[in-house]
């Protein structure tokens, strides 16, 4: 049986200690989402920006804070602690919405999804391509935590309340770089 | 981000020129939907000048070529690069979505040349 990565909760998990971490308050506002991750992108070195590929993945996760935790409130904010080196990219962001409720069902979702991928089943992979819930609108690709979890190779973990996601980003010490 | 129309013999070419992002990717869902009701058969989706995607663009890639496999219809995406095809690649979806390297490519294919 292959093993499919779960998204597990934890409030003790090493990816939520803050010490040394920058901390930014936004506020919850759709139409500056990608504003609140150029602000943050500014901190980090060149050496990780790689294409844009660090910038839309927090972007991912900003959005998910203001949108489907806040449900963009103005009276609710995001926080966002960050920090980055040349080797690792370490975000933390919490909103003031109920937690991601359907954590479960999500990782019973996506062991499907990958069951599919791996048996190359792609007809049956249509029902799996895309996460929905009923808060779920035309905007929503359904697609975007697939995709955090194979990118942020150093962890991804929600505290208890499932309204704080950790992330943590390794890069290979010594790579060669491409700027684009 | 903008989007072109044009036809080569029967088949339709969209050139997306920009970013694909949670403001505007729904452009191309509408668009696509217009061109479906109109009878269109054969699409060719234009990466070329796309230089950024995010979960919503990649949703609406979904969306169509979902939509265009049900209807039976001849969907091809092209010139996926940089970090477009590696946003494609974390999702695992290189190989549900139908991929050509390039226009050329996916005329001949859907020519059947």
């Amino acid at each position: 049986m292959f093993r499919v990565k779960e998204v597990q909760s934890n409030d003790d998990d090493p990816l939520f200690n803050k010490s040394n971490m920058y901390k930014h308050e936004f506020p919850s506002d759709y139409c500056r989402i990608r504003y609140f991750t150029l602000f943050i992108m500014e901190s980090a070195p060149p050496e990780i920006r790689q294409t844009n590929l660090l910038e839309q993945q927090i972007n991912e996760i900003i959005k998910n804070a203001v949108k489907h935790g806040n449900h963009c409130d103005p009276n609710k904010i995001i926080t966002v602690w960050y920090s980055f080196t040349p080797d690792q990219a370490h975000i933390i962001v919490q909103d003031e919405g109920h937690g991601f409720t359907e954590l479960e069902r999500w990782n019973s979702f996506n062991r499907k999804r990958q069951e599919c991928i791996k048996a190359r089943k792609f007809c049956e992979l249509s029902d799996y391509v895309s996460f929905r819930t009923a808060e779920s609108d035309e905007t929503d690709g359904g697609n975007a935590l697939f995709a955090a979890l194979e990118f942020w190779n150093g962890g991804l973990v929600f505290n208890s309340k499932r309204n704080a996601i950790a992330v943590l980003k390794k890069y290979p010490k010594n790579r060669t770089l491409f700027f684009t | 981000m903008e989007l072109k129309i044009r036809k080569t013999a029967e088949i339709y070419v969209i050139d997306i020129n920009g970013e694909m992002d949670l403001y505007n990717s729904y452009k191309l869902k509408d668009l696509v939907v217009k061109m479906l009701e109109k009878g269109m058969k054969s699409l060719i989706i234009n990466l070329e000048q796309v230089d950024y995607i995010d979960s919503s663009g990649i949703g609406a890639l979904i969306y169509i070529c979902s939509m265009m496999k049900k209807m039976n219809l001849r969907l091809l995406i092209v010139n996926v690069r940089g970090s477009v095809k590696r946003v494609i690649e974390l999702t695992k979806l290189t190989e549900y979505f139908p991929i050509a390297d390039t226009i050329e490519d996916a005329i001949h294919t859907m020519a059947g040349v």
